[in-house]
């Protein structure tokens, strides 16, 4: 058992507790990491990264399919999906060895093991060699989220999968009931189903990616629609039995059979073993409480990324490590501005979107313009045959401030910065119209869509 | 090409002088509109002087460590091979402008330019913009020198018998005017639609951007252009190194306390229940911590409202009685105090000033306060608290008509019923210009305050 000392002890090392250890270091503090996995956390190794590996194995697929379009005459068309979950293991893999290079770099130490805090400046790890103590003049915890499941319903990766399951599972399953439509689910319906899967989407809510604006949701469901998968909403999931093809799911709307299930529900903060209680960190709606600066209700104790606070998002996360690594080296970061984080689905059409919907803003009093652009009208998207989708500019009327833009279509998640950064500038519609746009570029939708929203839209 | 003088700028309204702390560019530097060219000391703030010409650094005429008096040629942009000459036979000898007996000697040691600056009116140089705003003294409002700076660069253009560069010389000038104001376009559009003038708002923006927000505080408080506390004469500075703070303080000291004929209320406050207030306040996430000066601005800006007389100000055939509570708060520097002024205290909500009174002083010891967050405050208030000091009186800052010296929130012993408990208790002391109030007056405003702080639920409503 051995005791080590450092200016920063940061229990967890994915996309919040990396990027803390890295700016800590950067800043002069001596850093520990704690690591019960590999570095990089659930977004490299089980979420974000592999699952964008899987994704674009989905969109070769599709494209390989429709080489006629292109002119293009194929042979018979074999995807293996063994293969494809093979592949992302490996950019897991090579993201992973990135961090760990990273950490070496910037003279980070990892330590293997499970971090429990004992005191606000104690973590205890208990790893493959036993139990070590860090000493710390401050802690970061970072421990991420889990999947959630619906009361009743275990999760036992066999027949009900959570995401960790079907991102480690090699074989496809021939039918399977998504439960949930947020990005988790929707991502999951378009891998299995460009392999050949009878997917069904159940969803409690409304819509499709509920989080989304209305329009957005519309469109997916049509685009979903045509590629054959069966969408529920509405639907209140009441429970899983096995039976049938594999599992049965009752719902108060019948009954749906497939060889799996996957829950998509959410994900939970992972707050539990952790030391929270012990040592009296406050709560907030089962996240740990953070001041803006990320520190918890107790001093020199600081909580970044999933289990801190919503939007469960590793860019959130990333922002929020350097925001209390600079807190700690007694820097004045800027706070987060929690209004201005882009969301992105990385199905087929992609979905990105930053600030408010266009319900959202009416509902918060704004008297609001709307732009919106189809890809079917931009060049470029019609040359790389990507035209579904669009752009869509929701201002206010007055002053021109954009409140929010989503966007559907090709690359939709690479567009949505042009807007970030305009809106971390304050710019308005104006700015955006007098920004000249290359052409030809799927950008050029964003443009048009921004002065559909001043009436002068020039391409439609 | 033009030739481009830098003039001192008129950096606040009582600013006859400045003192070059030092150049940040040096002869020969290549210069950009915009870039720093030196810091320069000011009677009350240390600013950094934008360039408004570009070009290259030709000259510097007035040395670091040594003094300029406003509107006087301190440095000439150029092109390398532009002809300066006729410029610099213009310029002040450098010798003459440092730190003489006499204030007026800067002036009198140039007759060239004191000769020309006499020609006009002594203080409001006219500003040869579009803007409409010629009349007004030019506000500080960027990167503070900016806007000020060219108005006085404007001004002795003209004066400066230039023959064939003069027009030229006046054509970088006008040119950034207006557009110095680092504000977001959203900033400037709810600025021009909410009739603020964004050249009153500090920006809270990185690098002092004015944003969104702190054009949106402004519209639920209108800024004024508050009149400026006249001062009469020069300031003695002889050859003791005084600071310029310290001369301010000195000179205007002494034309409050022997003129205004000054009188005295001392009112003791229960603070227990504003201290638990405060704390729990304080607990509140995402709210801005609150000091207790916070909670005695907010009850002074409510009562001022109820008492306007106490708001007031002697005009000698009149008394100008202020229909909004601008507080002045005296900050402590190492070199003397400043006192900044939050604007509307009335229609602000604790959480507001809290912010506001922070930013402002912490601002002040920086010394990155705007002219016009210096002036213009109906009612002044002094804590000590902080010094555990039990009561002081404090000094009227004219035209006010009155400050309130708080002290320390001290635990005292107090008799409550038969039994002798533990109490939070602190001392406020108003002092007042009788010509303006008396002692009942006052008397009453204080007890409005007390009676504030002991039932603070009030400052929240």
């Amino acid at each position: 058992m051995a005791t080590h000392k450092a200016d920063v002890a940061i229990v967890g090392t994915g996309p919040g507790g990396y990027v803390a250890a890295i700016r800590c270091a950067q800043l002069g503090l001596s850093v520990i990491a704690v690591e019960d996995d590999r570095p990089g956390g659930v977004c490299l190794n089980w979420g974000c990264i592999p699952t964008k590996s899987l994704l674009r194995n989905a969109e070769v697929v599709h494209l390989v399919e429709r080489a006629a379009d292109f002119g293009i005459t194929v042979g018979e068309v074999r995807a293996d999906y063994a293969a494809a979950v093979k592949r992302s293991r490996g950019v897991a893999d090579r993201m992973a060895k990135g961090v760990e290079f990273l950490f070496r770099k910037n003279k980070v130490t990892l330590l293997a093991g499970r971090g429990v805090l004992k005191t606000p400046t104690t973590v205890e790890v208990t790893g493959p060699a036993g139990v070590d103590t860090i000493e710390a003049r401050a802690v970061i915890l970072a421990t991420g989220s889990e999947p959630k499941s619906l009361p009743g319903i275990a999760i036992d990766e066999e027949r009900v999968l959570s995401s960790n399951g079907a991102v480690r599972q090699e074989r496809r399953p021939a039918s399977l009931v998504v439960i949930g439509a947020g990005a988790v689910g929707v991502e999951f319906a378009d891998v299995y189903r460009a392999y050949g899967t009878e997917v069904t989407i159940l969803e409690a809510l409304p819509r499709l990616v509920p989080v989304e604006d209305e329009e957005v949701s519309a469109f997916l469901a049509r685009i979903f629609g045509r590629r054959g998968i069966t969408v529920k909403t509405g639907v209140k999931v009441n429970g899983v039995s096995p039976g049938g093809a594999g599992v049965v799911v009752e719902t108060d709307a019948g009954k749906f059979e497939a060889e799996q299930v996957l829950m998509a529900v959410g994900r939970g903060a992972r707050v539990k073993d952790v030391g929270l209680q012990a040592i009296g960190v406050a709560m907030e709606r089962g996240f740990v409480r953070v001041s803006t600066k990320m520190e918890t209700s107790v001093k020199g104790v600081y909580a970044v990324g999933d289990m801190a606070r919503p939007p469960l998002l590793a860019h959130k996360a990333m922002a929020e490590g350097v925001v209390a690594a600079e807190t700690i080296a007694g820097r004045d970061p800027r706070p987060i501005d929690y209004g201005n984080v882009p969301s992105c689905t990385y199905c087929r059409p992609q979905i990105a979107s930053i600030g408010l919907s266009e319900a959202r803003a009416r509902e918060n009093g704004r008297d609001v313009t709307i732009g919106k652009f189809p890809f079917t009208a931009n060049g470029k998207a019609v040359a790389l045959g990507e035209t579904d989708g669009f752009v869509k500019v929701v201002a206010d009327k007055a002053t021109g401030e954009i409140l929010g833009v989503h966007i559907v279509g090709p690359e939709a998640t690479e567009m949505i910065h042009e807007f970030a950064v305009g809106r971390t500038l304050e710019a308005t519609l104006e700015e955006i119209i007098h920004t000249i746009h290359a052409h030809p570029t799927l950008s050029e939708a964003s443009l048009e869509a921004t002065l559909a929203a001043l009436g002068q839209a020039i391409h439609i | 090409m033009a030739v481009t003088k830098v003039v001192m700028p008129k950096l606040s309204e009582a600013m006859e002088t400045g003192k070059i702390i030092r150049w940040i560019k040096k002869e020969g530097d290549r210069i950009q509109g915009g870039d720093i060219l030196a810091e320069v000391e000011t009677d009350k703030a240390d600013v950094e002087m934008e360039a408004f010409g570009a070009g290259v650094l030709r000259k510097i005429l007035v040395p670091a460590g040594e003094h300029a008096p406003v509107g006087a040629l301190i440095g000439v942009i150029a092109e390398p091979g532009e002809d300066i000459a006729s410029v610099l036979s213009s310029a002040p000898a450098p010798s003459a402008a440092p730190a003489a007996a006499d204030p007026a000697a800067p002036a009198v040691a140039q007759p060239a330019a004191a000769g020309k600056m006499a020609d006009r009116p002594p203080t409001v140089p006219p500003q040869p913009t579009s803007e409409g705003h010629a009349a007004r003294q030019p506000s500080p409002a960027t990167g503070p020198a900016a806007p000020a700076q060219h108005a006085p660069a404007a001004a002795t253009a003209p004066a400066a018998i230039e023959s064939r560069r003069a027009e030229r010389a006046a054509a970088p000038v006008a040119a950034p005017s207006g557009g110095r104001v680092k504000a977001s376009p959203l900033a400037k559009k709810i600025a021009a639609q909410s009739g603020v003038d964004l050249k009153v708002i500090h920006g809270s923006g990185p690098g002092g951007r004015i944003i969104r927000r702190d054009v949106e505080a402004a519209a639920t408080a209108q800024p004024v252009t508050a009149p400026a506390p006249v001062t009469a004469g020069g300031p003695e500075f002889e050859d003791v190194p005084l600071s310029q703070m310290r001369a301010i303080i000195a000179k205007r000291m002494p034309l409050s306390k022997a003129p205004v004929p000054h009188f005295y209320v001392t009112s003791e406050v229960d603070m227990d229940r504003a201290w638990v207030l405060r704390e729990e306040l304080n607990a509140l996430e995402g709210q801005p911590k609150l000091s207790p000066n916070d909670l005695v601005i907010r009850a002074c800006a409510l009562a001022l409202m109820r008492h306007p007389g106490v708001n007031a100000s002697f005009q000698g055939e009149s008394i100008r009685v202020h229909r909004r509570a601008h507080i002045g708060i005296a900050v402590a520097l190492d070199e003397g105090l400043i006192t900044p002024v939050l604007r509307d205290g009335h229609a602000k909500s604790l959480a507001q000033i809290a912010v506001e009174a922070r930013d402002l002083a912490e601002r002040a010891r920086a010394r990155k306060l705007r002219a016009n967050e210096m002036s213009g405050a109906t009612f002044s208030i002094s804590n000590l608290g902080m010094f555990d000091v039990a009561a002081f009186s404090a000094i009227i800052n004219p035209p006010e008509g009155a400050i309130l010296a708080v002290g320390s929130i001290r635990r005292v012993p107090v008799v409550d019923g038969d039994a002798v408990t533990v109490g939070r208790r602190m001392a406020l002391t108003i002092s007042c210009d009788h010509r303006v109030m008396d002692g009942a007056m006052a008397a009453r405003f204080m007890q409005e305050v007390k009676r504030l702080l002991e039932e603070p639920l009030r400052l929240l409503v």
